[in-house]
């Protein structure tokens, strides 16, 4: 079944009538930078002309709590949403996601099935994992020229590694890192962190990082943060920093250990003005020469096999779901699966911890 | 004790094989999966029952149920586990390795299922409700009930109940700690207390099902990982010899509070029913203060190998907290074992022995790691009486050479030390309280388990002051004896003849000028280890054997035949250790 055959078919079963040139405009989350400048060459610009609409992107940059928007009245909205995993499954438990019917999904160009390219874990019931990524760390190279942080442990290391540090302002990632600091082994961070005496640990190092830290909100500022020498450590996404440093030749490197790998989720919200516009545009964009083109500009990791079988080379640090993560239980290059479940069901713990650590800090 | 008769071997050498090895992969299986749902059990309890950390911290927010939560459930989860262990478990106290121990060296008859049964449930409940007792003990049990049942199928191979308990004891231990090889040495080192080679193949088999349901078919988590990369300095195997020494004083001093405190206990005029109730207050208010001090502590266990994740204070608080609840829960007859908790306490207290190294900064050192690992070894060590199976666990459980090597050096003098003052583990002094004591070794322990009213003879002639010797010679002769007992009026032993003080004398002589009177009387309270001794330190050949109430004859017991009990004990003893397959 070509593309074509396939939207005429999914067009029918969603019952969709109208023509597509008065669609006006479909709302989709945008994450800026160069992600967003990949997604829009590898999809958003393609689906605009073929679908004859135009793709309103709207900042965005995580959390569940603009997907609540009946209280502002004039708020645009959404229609699709590019969310964390954790995110994504939060919302869909507060019924602000619609539920996703996977049979729109396109099949692979051999005629496999989408449900069997997708790799496992992939669908969800309120959307489908397009991309995996991860939380890294990376420093400025010209701040460190004779000894290189290499390990997580080093990113807590004031001493050694003096300089100013930039963390997301929300819960994630460091928490996991704080508990490799600690030589915590990989498989049991989650358990250990679900305790009180877990959060106390995460707390003592961001203690020691106190009054050096630079909070950022939007995926692009690590970059921007350690290119005009603010930090000299960052947390980011893998995608932009090897971006940064391979097209933009900042002099940033990434510390290979403590990638804290997670997916990134197309869910569509449950006001969406166009739903079926909606899924329609997340079956063209998770198709498989779409999420490959995305996979080829930035080293992000396509969730379907058939498109990682079209992807030149795995780009810098491209972290891949079908990775083994056991094996890298212990010693350096440890990787993290973030476990979506357990954010999910610890959103407000976490939040009312960092706020309170926020607060008590006078950060 | 019933006499036992060797019997031939039914079998072919290839079929017994056979059948051991269809023994040792049934016993595994069944083992391990009961295994399992025993952790699944009193872990989903532990859930519902918000006592697992991570429930609980998803109630931070909700201050008085967690309170009341912390309170109630240990409190009423004591409550039906006094009352199952009251009316269900028929010697109304939990069973335990000891008492597989006991069933497997005297080869007596097992507890009943029915009280087996209850005992494993009520561990299950009281793990499940946080008790701070161990779920090795009762793992341990469920191996010992599992092998019994297979052993009662009487499938006609000698000295089957041990070889099948001890592959039910090999395979549950292999689950608990993903150590296979330490599962099997400790089915040897503390249930047989030997090592032969029919019992060898069965037990290595259950204890490799064991592994391959836990590790490979299910994916259970291990204990604990740790990362060490090493013992940098030589002199801190002088430290971890010290850590041996300070861990036997904490085993023994928690043994003997155990100990104390069942005799409180029993002393205290509470009812057996209400008596985990009362612990299970008491826990419930400690908890309050420090939550840690609830169930087996699995994350407190892991952080105890973790740098930095208590202060010193909190950390000897804490130690002081868990050996109080531990040593009140099991006094008070909570059901579950001896050895998790101290496994806890050990490790906790290696990390304060680590942690204050790190604070004094005197001498450089490898980290809290090996401190923790070694206090967790030398604590645990003299209370089950395995230092070779704690130093595989070790192994197994880290697959790290340097740390096995510390902690063997800290389980070595732990276990000098502590057996020394104490005895060989917790289980063989429970034992020898209840008169089996195997520190006397394999032999002297049955002997002296049995009492001699099970070799003693009811039918024998009796002799009367005023027979004549000639007569009583005669009669003596004719049954093979050389001595009698003679008895006064009421039926009382008032002496005994021996052939010997007649020759020489008149056929006419009254006894009563040839007797020796009685001196050496033994009751349904001597043990045949007792009666032997007795003999050997006096040059009578026969006793009396009397009601300690009515001192009313019982029956009467020859030198001959605590002698040939002796040899019977000592041969079916050589026969288990040297029997080929």
């Amino acid at each position: 079944m070509n593309r074509f055959s396939s939207l005429l078919w999914l067009s029918l079963i969603l019952g969709s009538s109208t023509t597509w040139a008065d669609n006006g405009e479909l709302i989709i989350s945008g994450w800026g930078g160069a992600y967003e400048h990949a997604q829009t060459v590898s999809y958003f610009q393609s689906f605009e002309e073929e679908h004859d609409v135009r793709i309103k992107i709207r900042p965005y940059n995580g959390g569940i709590g603009p997907l609540d928007f009946l209280e502002h009245p004039g708020d645009p909205g959404w229609d699709v949403l590019d969310m964390t995993e954790s995110d994504a499954l939060a919302a869909c438990n507060e019924r602000l996601l619609k539920e996703f019917d996977k049979s729109v999904l396109i099949s692979a160009p051999d005629g496999t099935a989408a449900t069997k390219d997708f790799f496992d874990g992939a669908i969800f019931k309120c959307g489908v994992a397009h991309v995996s990524y991860a939380d890294v760390i990376a420093y400025d190279d010209r701040a460190f020229p004779n000894v290189k942080p290499n390990s997580v442990a080093d990113f807590f290391d004031i001493e050694r590694f003096p300089g100013k540090r930039a963390l997301p302002r929300r819960p994630i990632a460091f928490l996991e890192w704080a508990m490799l600091s600690y030589n915590v082994p990989v498989s049991q961070i989650y358990d250990l962190l679900s305790t009180e005496r877990g959060f106390k640990l995460v707390s003592k190092r961001l203690n020691q990082l106190k009054g050096n830290i630079v909070w950022w909100e939007q995926g692009h500022e690590p970059v921007d943060l350690l290119s005009n020498g603010e930090v000299v450590m960052a947390s980011g996404f893998n995608g932009r920093f090897d971006d940064a440093r391979v097209n933009h030749d900042i002099p940033i490197s990434i510390i290979p250990d403590g990638q804290f790998v997670q997916l990134s989720v197309w869910g569509i919200h449950r006001q969406a003005q166009r739903p079926d516009l909606a899924a329609q545009f997340i079956a063209f964009a998770t198709s498989t020469d779409r999420m490959a083109a995305l996979s080829n500009l930035l080293s992000y990791g396509p969730t379907r096999k058939s498109a990682l079988d079209r992807i030149y080379h795995y780009a810098g640090t491209m972290p891949l779901i079908t990775d083994n993560y056991s094996n890298t239980e212990l010693g350096f290059n440890r990787r993290i699966r973030a476990d979506s479940q357990w954010y999910s069901v610890t959103e407000s713990i976490r939040h009312q911890w960092f706020e309170e650590w926020l607060n008590s800090n006078g950060e | 004790m019933k006499r036992i008769n060797i019997k031939p071997d039914l079998y072919s050498v290839p079929t017994t094989i056979l059948l051991l090895a269809i023994v040792g992969v049934g016993i595994g299986i069944v083992v391990s999966l009961l295994a399992i749902a025993f952790y699944e059990a009193f872990d989903w309890l532990n859930k519902e029952f918000l006592i697992d950390p991570h429930e609980r911290i998803q109630l931070a927010n909700k201050p008085l149920l967690l309170s009341l939560a912390t309170v109630g459930v240990p409190t009423v989860g004591g409550l039906l586990v006094g009352f199952i262990i009251y009316y269900f478990v028929s010697a109304r106290r939990p069973l335990g390795p000891s008492d597989t121990i006991l069933l497997v060296q005297t080869r007596g008859s097992p507890q009943p299922f029915g009280s087996s049964i209850a005992s494993t449930f009520a561990a299950v409940l009281s793990l499940g409700c946080g008790a701070s007792v161990g779920q090795y003990g009762p793992l341990v049990y469920l191996g010992t009930l599992i092998g019994s049942i297979v052993n009662s199928l009487k499938l006609k191979i000698p000295n089957l109940q041990a070889i099948c308990i001890a592959s039910g004891v090999a395979a549950a231990i292999s689950v608990a700690f993903n150590a296979p090889i330490a599962g099997m040495v400790f089915a040897h080192e503390v249930i047989l207390r030997h090592f032969s080679v029919k019992a060898f193949a069965p037990t290595t088999v259950a204890a490799a099902i064991g592994f391959i349901f836990a590790n490979v078919i299910f994916d259970r988590p291990p204990l604990f990982l740790v990362v060490f990369e090493g013992v940098q300095y030589s002199y801190e195997f002088i430290l971890f010899a010290v850590i041996g020494i300070l861990g036997a004083l904490l085993a023994v001093g928690y043994a003997k509070g155990i100990l104390l405190c069942q005799s409180y206990a029993s002393r205290s005029g509470i009812p057996v029913a209400f008596r985990p109730m009362v612990a299970g207050l008491i826990l419930g208010m400690v908890a309050l203060q420090f939550p840690e001090v609830l169930g087996v502590g699995q994350e407190s266990l892991r952080f105890a190998t973790i740098g930095g994740a208590f202060e010193l204070g909190e950390l000897t608080i804490l130690i002081i907290a868990k050996i109080f609840v531990t040593i009140l829960c099991l006094g008070f007859g909570f059901a579950g074992g001896v050895f998790g908790p101290i496994l806890l306490i050990g490790i906790l207290c290696g990390a304060l022995f680590g942690g204050i190294l790190d604070q004094l900064q005197l001498i450089g050192h490898s980290g809290v790691v090996p401190y923790a690992i070694c206090g967790m070894m030398a604590a645990a060590t003299p209370v089950i009486g395995a230092p070779l199976a704690m130093i595989l666990i070790v192994f197994e459980l880290t697959r790290n050479y340097d740390l096995t090597t510390a902690a063997m050096v800290a389980v070595v003098f732990s276990n000098l030390l502590a057996s020394r003052m104490f005895g060989r583990s917790l289980f063989d002094v429970q034992l020898a309280s209840r008169g089996f004591d195997l520190s006397l070794g394999r032999v002297n322990a049955l002997i002296s388990y049995g009492s001699v009213t099970e070799i003693m003879r009811t039918e024998y002639p009796i002799f009367r002051t005023h027979d004549k010797i000639g007569k009583v010679a005669y009669q003596l002769a004719h049954i093979g004896r050389t001595a009698g007992i003679i008895v006064g009026t009421n039926e009382r032993p008032v002496g005994v003849v021996h052939v010997r003080d007649c020759t020489g004398r008149p056929p006419t002589t009254s006894l009563k000028d040839v007797m020796n009177p009685e001196t050496m009387r033994f009751s349904e309270s001597t043990n045949v280890g007792q009666a032997l001794e007795a003999f050997r330190q006096s040059d009578y050949e026969v006793a009396p054997i009397v009601s300690s109430k009515t001192q009313k004859l019982l029956g009467i017991v020859y030198e001959s035949d605590v002698i040939s009990k002796y040899r019977e004990i000592a041969d079916r003893i050589r026969q288990e250790e040297h029997e080929p397959i």
